[in-house]
């Protein structure tokens, strides 16, 4: 039994020696990006932590004679890894910024992390609007990604002005999160815009056959099918459709039909659906007249971005990029790496960035600082997309599917 | 052995009392190493009967449920939830435990995963009761301080070892031995297997659900596919076979063990999509190379220096339970 | 009536895909005791190996489905050579934890390699279906009923009328007999991993144009794949095609006829499992495999 004690004993060093405090180096400004790194939400990690490194970069790694450090740790898909990354970063490391996760359910279970210390947070994900009620009249909460209403509310009411009232919906959302959220609200802005709603159909996360849910959805003879999914569902979703040869009018998704990922996958059947997103692939965005280096055109950020990863930004890469950016810049104009200040002048920006204007404001569910809020809806016609909503930006009507 | 007792005692002490002076950092990792330990020890504790689960995310998924609703519904506390929670655990488990009769090796081992994952479907289709795919917060304005959930943590894990210690002091620890062998000759021996079966899975229901109800006073977040997750069942078991299965130290060995991998990889190793590659690595080789486990190997190479210089007779002994 | 009609060819066509995805799993069962938790990242590495064999060298999935089999089959006698072998007499546990950390590792390679991107191959026969009046008949799941059930019938062939195949089915009765008849047991026990891994990539091949392919999709295979396998008798490839039929046709009445039963689904075939394991731990056709 020694031979236990001994054991214990090392681990016991082992853990002390992990869990020691770090030399605090005071010429670095030190901001924590914990990201899905590994495991089931690889893909978002992969292009938050892109659109970080991107930012740093181009803003030259230093703020004033400061060197830039970024934190990234991997969260592993996993909520209780979260909340020790979340725990490490603000409670060890001491960061005051952080930045991620971005996968709804990661970023709920880093909720209570947060809670310890209240570093200034940016989300670029999550449209979970529980996190929007958790963080009710949270100063030092920035989300920079859309909550779950914004994605039907302008779908809805550019589908009433296109096609007239009394069409018939049928929606099709998923088990997990994302489906479950945004139910309600598809539900709310459909029928607020005149629509009837025939069919809500939910369908399992990675089922192998939705056949019988859209032979149920045949049945209904909607107008208009609205597609509540994520990206690998949605695949499946668009492929049996266009199998099924339902005759549906109007497909419309959340933000999975501008993902080349998704595109690619369905080939042919991806051929006029309609999407919702903040970010669209050749969309025109002005330079930001004052800092063009930093918030380009998108154009031309697009063709950084592929010079640098060889290959598409995905609409995560744009956030993140642009999330990260503006954090560097109120940081420099605050002078200081105090979060109370920096928070003051992240709510002051006035910059045209890529994503639209990056100006913060409260939102209905109570949250204090929300951009990016500009929903644009576009229709896939060949490999092109067009923009049906908002009315000013529109390059085209809504074309029926055959 | 005496002064063994003392030192043992005072280090659970240590070990409960730590996280009011351990920096939060060290508390997380008390939580953590704490957690996994009760859920290793449960999962032994199944094992050396025999019952190999691939589903013990299913009373950790159970206890975290019942913990998290008896609060934000009744508003119990922090203490309070943890009973319904064990209850629970030991309820399904016992019937668990009835209803697989005799199953045995890889037929109870996939029942098991089946019930975690038949669960898990329960959860995410329930969405009025159980909050449903889009998760639930557990009410903040209950919860305890983060030093308070890890000191007990800390002390159920000790409480956990006690048990899974004063076990293998009974007749009840031979009892399970004689099943893991051959349940038949058990039968034989007079040991009722089915009895045996309830009582050593309500017990390790009990425990892995504590740990689940526990783990969620911490986090404060859940939804099915935290509560039913495969990655706990897999860390159920990684942190036995890891610090040596069927004995009362490899649990605790495996816990620490488990959880230094996993930091180590997840802090050093910054690539996408490498941590959990690494870990993966390190598990297949250590159980090519180690296969009795850490402790369990540290026994046998002992043993073998011993047999050179033969002094300390005592040390044996308390190895094999 | 149209809607029953429409649900049986839905559950056939499925029960097809659900066959080849499981009979690897049991036969490997059947031969080497082993539980394969590694047989979803063979269907894994198939499905990859056949969208990139579309994607970059415009080879149809069905065309590549024969080398992608070939290689799959190959690297993975090489693994169990070098790897499972070292586990064959160790307890259940380490056999189970050493295929599941087999799995993890290929898992998060492929994730490296090819990131998490979803992908899919769209070929011509993908989305289009025949049409008997309001009934539907997709193209492409026909296909894959019809690859399935050659394959199936090759592994049936094999295993009764080849030399190899029969001291396969002597070494899963009786491996210790076998070896006094002069077979090369551990051998057989290379082959056969390699053949159930080769019949695993062959369903990933299909799954290319019928379903996503993700770094993660095994997993999801796997557990299903433990459902059918356990409900048809570990190590009996009759009761694992039963099986498949058999959960095939529960999950998608269940989709069709119970509301919300898409999501319901799953849960009654762990239902179902939990049920014959409760009343015929042996499944359907199980045979006397040692319950141990």
């Amino acid at each position: 039994m020694t031979s236990l004690m001994e054991n214990l004993g090392r681990m016991a060093v082992l853990v002390g020696a992990l869990a020691s405090t770090h030399a605090y180096a005071q010429d670095t400004i030190r901001i924590g990006a914990p990201f899905e790194l590994s495991g089931r939400f690889v893909a978002y990690g992969a292009q938050g932590k892109r659109g970080v490194e991107m930012a740093v970069d181009i803003y030259g790694g230093k703020i004033g004679n400061k060197k830039i450090e970024v934190l990234y740790r991997d969260v592993q898909s996993n909520n209780q890894a979260a909340v020790t990354a979340f725990t490490e970063l603000t409670q060890q490391e001491k960061v005051d910024f952080v930045i991620g996760p971005i996968a709804s359910g990661i970023v709920a279970a880093s909720v209570p992390a947060w809670r310890q210390t209240k570093p200034l947070w940016i989300v670029p994900g999550s449209s979970s609007t529980q996190l929007e009620d958790a963080m009710k009249g949270e100063p030092l909460f920035f989300h920079t990604y859309p909550w779950a209403y914004q994605y039907h509310e302008g779908a809805a009411k550019s589908l009433a002005d296109a096609m007239g009232k009394g069409k018939k919906v049928a929606i099709v959302y998923s088990d997990g999160a994302y489906g479950r959220e945004q139910l309600p609200w598809a539900k709310e802005f459909y029928t607020k815009n005149g629509f009837t709603i025939v069919a809500t159909e939910l369908v399992r996360e990675g089922s192998a056959d939705l056949n019988p849910v859209l032979q149920r959805i045949r049945q209904t003879r909607p107008d208009v099918l609205v597609g509540i999914v994520q990206t690998t569902d949605g695949i499946q979703l668009a492929k049996q459709i266009h199998v099924a040869k339902l005759n549906i009018p109007v497909l419309v998704g959340t933000a999975y039909p501008q993902l080349q990922e998704w595109s690619q996958a369905t080939g042919e059947a991806a051929d006029g659906w309609i999407g919702v997103t903040t970010y669209l692939p050749g969309m025109k965005r002005a330079a930001d007249p004052k800092l063009a280096k930093l918030f380009p055109s998108l154009t031309d950020w697009e063709v950084d971005f592929k010079k640098r990863y060889n290959r598409e930004p995905e609409f995560l890469d744009v956030t993140n990029y642009t999330s990260m950016m503006m954090l560097l810049v109120a940081i420099e104009r605050a002078g200081s790496t105090d979060k109370e200040k920096v928070a003051k002048e992240f709510t002051k920006l006035d910059i045209q960035t890529m994503l639209g204007s990056s100006n913060f404001a409260p939102t209905p569910g109570g949250a204090l600082h929300q951009a990016f809020n500009d929903m644009v809806v576009f229709q896939r016609v060949g490999e092109k997309f067009v923009v049906l909503y908002p009315p000013d930006a529109a390059d085209g009507k809504l074309q029926l599917k055959k | 052995m005496q002064a063994r007792f003392v030192i043992y005692a005072l280090l659970a002490i240590a070990a409960i009392l730590l996280p009011l002076v351990a920096p939060p950092v060290m508390n997380n990792l008390i939580l953590r190493v704490g957690s996994l330990m009760i859920l290793a020890i449960s999962w032994n504790l199944a094992a050396n009967a025999g019952l190999i689960s691939l589903g013990h995310s299913a009373f950790w998924g159970l206890g975290s449920y019942a913990a998290l609703l008896v609060a934000n519904r009744l508003g119990w506390p922090f203490f309070a939830s943890l009973i319904p929670a064990m209850l629970i655990g030991a309820i399904s488990a016992a019937a668990i435990a009835v209803i697989t009769g005799r199953l045995r090796g890889i037929f109870f081992a996939i029942a098991m995963l089946a019930l975690s994952e038949g669960l898990r479907v329960i959860a995410v289709m329930t969405p009025e009761f159980t909050g449903g795919g889009a998760g639930v917060f557990i009410d903040q304005a209950l919860r305890p301080s983060t030093q308070t959930v890890a000191m007990v943590t800390a002390a159920c894990a000790v409480g956990c070892a006690i048990i899974a210690y004063w076990i293998s002091l009974t007749p009840f620890h031979y009892a399970c031995r004689a099943m893991r062998n051959n349940e038949n000759a058990a039968e034989m021996l007079g040991i009722n297997p089915l009895r045996f079966r309830i009582a050593v899975l309500s017990l390790s229901g009990a425990m892995a659900s504590l740990a689940g109800g526990v783990n969620i006073w911490y986090s404060g977040f859940l939804d099915p596919a935290i509560g039913f997750d495969l990655h706990v069942t897999i860390l159920a078991q990684i942190a036995p076979i890891l610090g040596g299965i069927h004995t009362l130290a490899g649990p605790i060995i495996g816990a620490f063990a488990t959880i230094g991998l996993s930091e180590v990889t997840r802090v050093m190793v910054g690539e996408q999509g490498f941590s959990l590659l690494v870990y993966g690595v390190i598990l297949v080789f250590s159980i090519l190379c180690m296969p009795k486990g850490i402790y369990g190997t540290w026994l046998t190479w002992s043993q073998r220096k011993r047999q050179t210089t033969p002094t300390a007779p005592s040390a044996t002994k308390a190895a094999t339970p | 009536m149209s809607l029953l009609l429409q649900c049986l060819v839905d559950a056939i066509l499925l029960g097809g895909l659900y066959s080849l995805m499981a009979i690897g799993l049991s036969l490997g069962f059947g031969v080497t005791r082993i539980i394969n938790f590694a047989h979803g990242e063979m269907i894994m590495f198939g499905a990859y190996g056949a969208y990139f064999a579309s994607i970059l060298l415009g080879v149809d999935p069905l065309l590549s489905l024969p080398v992608v089999a070939v290689l799959v089959a190959a690297a993975s006698a090489l693994l169990f050579k070098g790897l499972i072998e070292k586990v064959l007499d160790a307890p259940h546990i380490n056999q189970i934890l050493l295929l599941f950390g087999i799995g993890l590792v290929l898992q998060n390679v492929a994730a490296i390699l090819w990131t998490g991107d979803a992908r899919s191959v769209s070929t011509p026969y993908a989305l289009t279906a025949f049409e008997f009046d309001t009934l539907l008949v997709p193209h492409g799941r026909v296909i894959a009923f019809v690859t399935a059930a050659i394959l199936i019938v090759a592994l049936f062939c094999w295993l009764h009328f080849s030399e190899l195949g029969r001291a396969t089915r002597a070494v899963a009765e009786n491996g210790q007999a076998a070896t006094l008849m002069g077979i090369n047991v551990s051998r057989m026990y290379m082959i056969s991993f390699g053949i159930n891994a080769a019949l695993g990539s062959a369903t990933g091949a299909i799954s290319a144009f019928l379903l996503t392919v993700t770094p993660f999709m095994g997993f999801h295979m796997l557990v299903k794949a433990f459902a059918i396998v356990v409900l048809g008798g570990l190590g009996s490839v009759p009761g694992t095609i039963l099986g498949a039929f058999a959960l095939a046709f529960a999950e998608t009445w269940v989709s069709y006829y119970v509301p919300d039963g898409s999501g319901w689904a799953e849960g009654v075939s762990f239902v179902v499992l939990l049920c014959v394991l409760i009343i015929r731990p042996k499944g359907i056709l199980g045979q006397a495999v040692a319950v141990h």
